[in-house]
């Protein structure tokens, strides 16, 4: 108990005929900070639903501190600390900054249905502690000027930046980030850097998936790399660097992209 | 838009507060229904402007509310203050039962099933199911409202009884919009799969949705049963539902919008009685023009209530 481990084995996806995940297997501990990397349509993003319970895999186990949770429904995996952004950002659009942040706040709160009819002295209490955090979170993500503005009227980066002060409002032990430097400039990509390790020295678990092999090589300890569903290679950056599966069904193939 | 509101709201409620008694007997019955109808409406809000579920069968449960009152006075003899808690459980329990298996609809199923299930009841009540719903002319002959020993048989009382009801609405649609199933409420209806994968048990707050509007709407139809002392099918019909529906899409999902919405529908239509049939025509294009032109409603629902010490001096927009 208590190994915030994540574990993967055999995990397959099908839609159809298509295999979109093919027995993968990898192994998350504690700490890290994790990624999958792969070409456009290797299946990164369905790995990813799989471990949220959007999709349940047909095969395979996914274990989370040694408990399965395939085939759980996504608020029963967000109930056990494992939150995740999306790739095409997903926020409550009409709603500003600080409501945004407020909805991560839902598992922690301690209200029950009668709250929204009758209010109680303990509700009152409770909707205050609440905002305190989100005001916490507000801060850390520098995000206080924006409290009430709708995050449909923010700029791309700053909803980014939104979405993930979102899911850190739930205080996760695992912080599940799809592509989260997709659409971001060079300036706003380090600022991302910076807060993801920061987000690491609090001691959350980060898996990520990104295109921007740069980054995958700066931040990530360790990288699982997929094509067509299936691990091609695993290990630290600079051994994946040097793998020559990795070479010839990814960075090779920019390269020739190149010339 | 805020400062008028906080000026407005008092107005409005010293101006319903003393509205009966400059008013004749016939406009004393529309301001009633004006009241009756607003917390109907209100209680369709819940359902379909904060949760985002679109429910055509509103009439259902407040149909459901006369007739428990209907029923318990005439058959049982329990007084009409007394039926309260049975017109408001009873709508509510069936709210939530009818949602069960069917909350997990897309938009337009869900909307199919629910005029479905309005249609239903209003076979029920026509073929006098039991025995006990006095079939197509519905139960008449109530009991007038009394409250404490006091007989409170003149129409005023009514309103004040009907003004009362919708105050309770309003606070507890003012107690939800600060609570966390409020809040849960606006999520899923802006985005259901964020809302899950943020820790929400979506299926949950639909339901309860349901349950809230349904026991709010139950308790409108016993003030509806109190102001006619009777309670007949076609009044509960799905044409009824539409209204409400119309209501809170043509108003916006905030309580002024409704107010506008029940005012526009149920008012006017008396005040330019002489018209006759054509104020129908004109409501129609009324309605056409006002989702063209302001297609989120007259007066949209305003999100943002967040604390005041989150809000800080250099804030953008808001």
């Amino acid at each position: 108990m208590a190994h915030n481990e994540l574990i993967l084995t055999d995990v397959t996806k099908r839609f159809g005929g298509l295999t979109a995940v093919d027995a993968l297997s990898f192994k998350v501990e504690s700490g890290q900070i994790y990624g999958i990397i792969g070409p456009n349509g290797a299946g990164k993003t369905t790995v990813f639903n799989c471990i949220t319970g959007i999709y349940k895999s047909e095969e395979g186990s996914v274990l989370w501190r040694g408990e399965e949770i395939r085939g759980k429904t996504p608020y029963q995996i967000v109930d056990r600390g494992i939150v995740r952004t999306f790739q095409t950002i997903r926020l409550f659009g009409q709603m500003s900054v600080a409501e945004n942040i407020m909805s991560g706040r839902h598992i922690k709160s301690t209200q029950r249905w009668w709250h929204g009819i009758i209010p109680t002295p303990g509700k009152k209490r409770d909707e205050l502690e609440n905002w305190q955090k989100v005001e916490e979170q507000l801060d850390f993500f520098k995000l206080s000027e924006f409290a009430a503005t709708p995050v449909g009227s923010l700029p791309y980066g700053l909803q980014r930046r939104v979405e993930i002060a979102r899911a850190m409002a739930v205080e996760p032990t695992l912080l599940i980030l799809d592509e989260p430097a997709a659409g971001l400039n060079d300036k706003e990509t380090l600022e991302l850097l910076e807060t993801i390790f920061k987000i690491r020295d609090k001691g959350v678990t980060v898996l990520l998936i990104e295109h921007d092999m740069d980054m995958v090589m700066e931040v990530t300890d360790y990288l699982t790399v997929i094509n067509f569903g299936k691990k091609i290679a695993e290990g630290t950056p600079e051994e994946v660097q040097k793998n020559p599966a990795v070479i010839e069904a990814y960075l090779g193939s920019e390269d020739d992209d190149d010339e | 838009m805020k400062e008028l509101q906080k000026f407005a709201y008092p107005v409005f409620f010293i101006v319903m507060a003393v509205l009966p008694h400059m008013l004749d007997d016939r406009w004393q019955a529309v301001a009633i229904t004006f009241l009756i109808f607003a917390v109907v409406a209100l209680s369709q809000d819940i359902i379909l402007g904060k949760c985002g579920m679109f429910n055509m069968g509103q009439a259902l449960f407040f149909g459901m509310g006369a007739y428990t009152t209907a029923i318990l006075n005439n058959e049982y003899g329990w007084s009409i203050i007394a039926t309260i808690p049975l017109a408001i459980i009873i709508p509510a329990l069936f709210g939530i039962l009818l949602a069960g298996p069917i909350v997990h609809l897309r938009g337009d199923y869900l909307l199919v099933v629910t005029i479905g299930f309005n249609i239903v009841f209003v076979q029920v009540l026509q073929n006098n199911l039991g025995g006990v719903t006095g079939g197509p002319n519905g139960i008449f002959g109530l009991d007038s409202l009394s409250f404490l020993g006091y007989d409170l048989m003149s129409q005023i009382s009514v309103y004040y009884f009907a003004f009362i009801v919708l105050l309770l609405t309003l606070w507890v649609m003012h107690n939800l919009a600060g609570s966390k199933p409020g809040r849960a409420m606006h999520y899923l209806r802006e985005d259901q799969l964020a809302a899950e994968s943020i820790g929400i048990n979506t299926r949950v707050y639909k339901i309860f949705s349901f349950g809230l509007g349904a026991g709010i709407a139950g308790l409108a139809g016993t003030v509806y049963a109190t102001q006619y002392s009777a309670v007949s099918p076609e009044a509960f019909e799905f044409i009824q539902s539409v209204l409400f529906f119309s209501i809170v899409l043509v108003g916006g999902s905030s309580v002024p919008g409704v107010l506008i919405g029940v005012f526009v529908m149920f008012v006017l239509p008396e005040i330019f009685r002489e018209f006759a049939t054509w104020r129908y025509f004109i409501f129609g294009f009324a309605m056409i023009a006002a989702m063209i032109m302001r297609p989120r409603g007259i007066w949209p629902a305003t999100f943002g209530k967040i604390p005041k010490f989150l809000i800080k001096d250099n804030n953008h927009g808001a």
